[in-house]
């Protein structure tokens, strides 16, 4: 699947399709004005805990968040 | 439940005063027992009514988590259906293909962290087990990435190998597009596919909750499937503007797919776990109640029984000092 056009600058930056569409949404979020703003970006919360499992046995799980850990 | 299993046979006596030696033969010895002058056995009011108010109180709680339940499910609800239009022009454009043949599956069982919510997170994994001996095969393999708790705990028990990536704590904030999107990227940096199989509930309504299947391929394999016609073989009459190629769009509306079908998917599993956690609730607080009832029957014979005996005592007491 090699393609002669020049890939995105996004791609040659090892960022998937999602990542940039994430961070162009959260731009936008940015421009809005009060209150609609810290309403919106409650909407962008992440949390989540992923551990990666090779030959059945898990590694550390790793907690990505944006709040703060208590 | 075992508790008035034994109640019930120690009432018999009650009926049929005769089958003493049978009684007296079981080997479960109860607290609390009395026993009166003609060798009848019943048990304490204490015993029953401590019991009717701990059942009272399971039957509150129940009732309680049923509401909880209604209310979370009320506020999912408006979001998974505004999320059903995310995916279907997908659908429309890629198709939804389950039975492509693929060599490297990955099946993403979508799960609940918590629990008392019936049987939909054993039939997630019942589905999941389903498909991946569907896929195995000379030179097909099949992985597993598990959201959720109560699938880790159930596909740890035999499927440990296959599992590639377990991930919990999605619902502590309430779920938005951000989460789901970052957890997809995540998937699809560390684990190659050919085919991702999404094993989800998805919510029909309150009562109803049906284990689906949704199939996102890889875009390599978009491109061999549209290269051998049908569905996708319709790709190349769509125009391509700005400067990129087929490939490439290609690969971004399979990871853009990937997301908005994951989103959709955990949406629908939320739903109808709080859905089934309510009908579980509901039919919980309604064995409560019937169990509530056969105590206050319990209680009412013990105590009109004792009442009985007393006045008898009395009564051959006075006979006794008459005569």
């Amino acid at each position: 699947m090699a393609s002669n056009a020049a890939v995105p600058f996004w791609r040659a930056a090892g960022m998937t399709y999602i990542t940039y569409s994430n961070i162009c949404a959260n731009l936008v979020r940015n421009c809005l004005k009060e209150p609609h703003k810290t309403e919106a970006l409650t909407r962008e919360k992440v949390h989540f805990s992923i551990s990666k499992w090779t030959d059945g046995k898990p590694e550390k799980p790793t907690v990505r968040s944006d709040s703060p850990e208590e | 439940m075992a508790a008035l299993r034994r109640e019930g046979r120690r009432f018999a006596p009650l009926i049929s005063p005769r089958s003493i030696t049978a009684v007296r033969s079981s080997p479960i010895a109860p607290t609390h027992e009395d026993e009166g002058p003609i060798g009848v056995r019943y048990i304490s009011t204490q015993v029953v009514r401590n019991r009717m108010k701990s059942v009272k109180n399971i039957q509150k709680i129940t009732k309680a988590m049923k509401m909880v339940a209604a209310s979370k499910l009320r506020a999912v609800q408006s979001k998974t259906e505004n999320s059903r239009g995310l995916w279907q022009p997908f659908t429309a454009l890629l198709g939804d293909l389950p039975s492509v043949d693929v060599k490297k599956s990955v099946v993403v069982t979508i799960s609940s962290d918590k629990g008392l919510c019936g049987g939909i997170n054993s039939t997630s994994v019942k589905i999941s087990k389903g498909i991946h001996k569907l896929n195995s095969g000379p030179e097909k393999e099949t992985k597993y990435v598990v959201l959720g708790e109560k699938a880790k705990a159930q596909l740890i028990r035999d499927s440990k190998k296959d599992i590639e990536l377990i991930i919990t704590e999605l619902q502590k904030n309430a779920l938005n597009y951000t989460q789901v999107s970052v957890l997809a990227d995540e998937i699809l940096k560390n684990v190659e596919f050919d085919a991702l199989r999404i094993v989800f509930n998805k919510f029909h309504s309150v009562v109803s909750f049906v284990p689906t299947v949704s199939t996102v391929l890889s875009p390599e394999i978009v491109e061999r499937e549209a290269e051998s016609g049908g569905k996708l073989g319709d790709l190349d009459n769509y125009e391509v503007e700005g400067g990129e190629t087929k490939g490439e769009i290609l690969q971004n509306l399979a990871e853009f797919q990937f997301s908005c079908v994951m989103f959709n998917a955990v949406l629908e599993n939320a739903c109808s776990e709080q859905g089934a956690r309510m009908s579980a609730m509901d039919s919980s607080s309604r064995n409560a109640g019937d169990m509530l009832d056969r105590l206050t029957l319990t209680y009412n014979r013990t105590r009109q029984a004792s009442i009985t005996t007393e006045l008898i005592e009395i009564i051959s007491g006075a006979s006794a000092l008459e005569g």
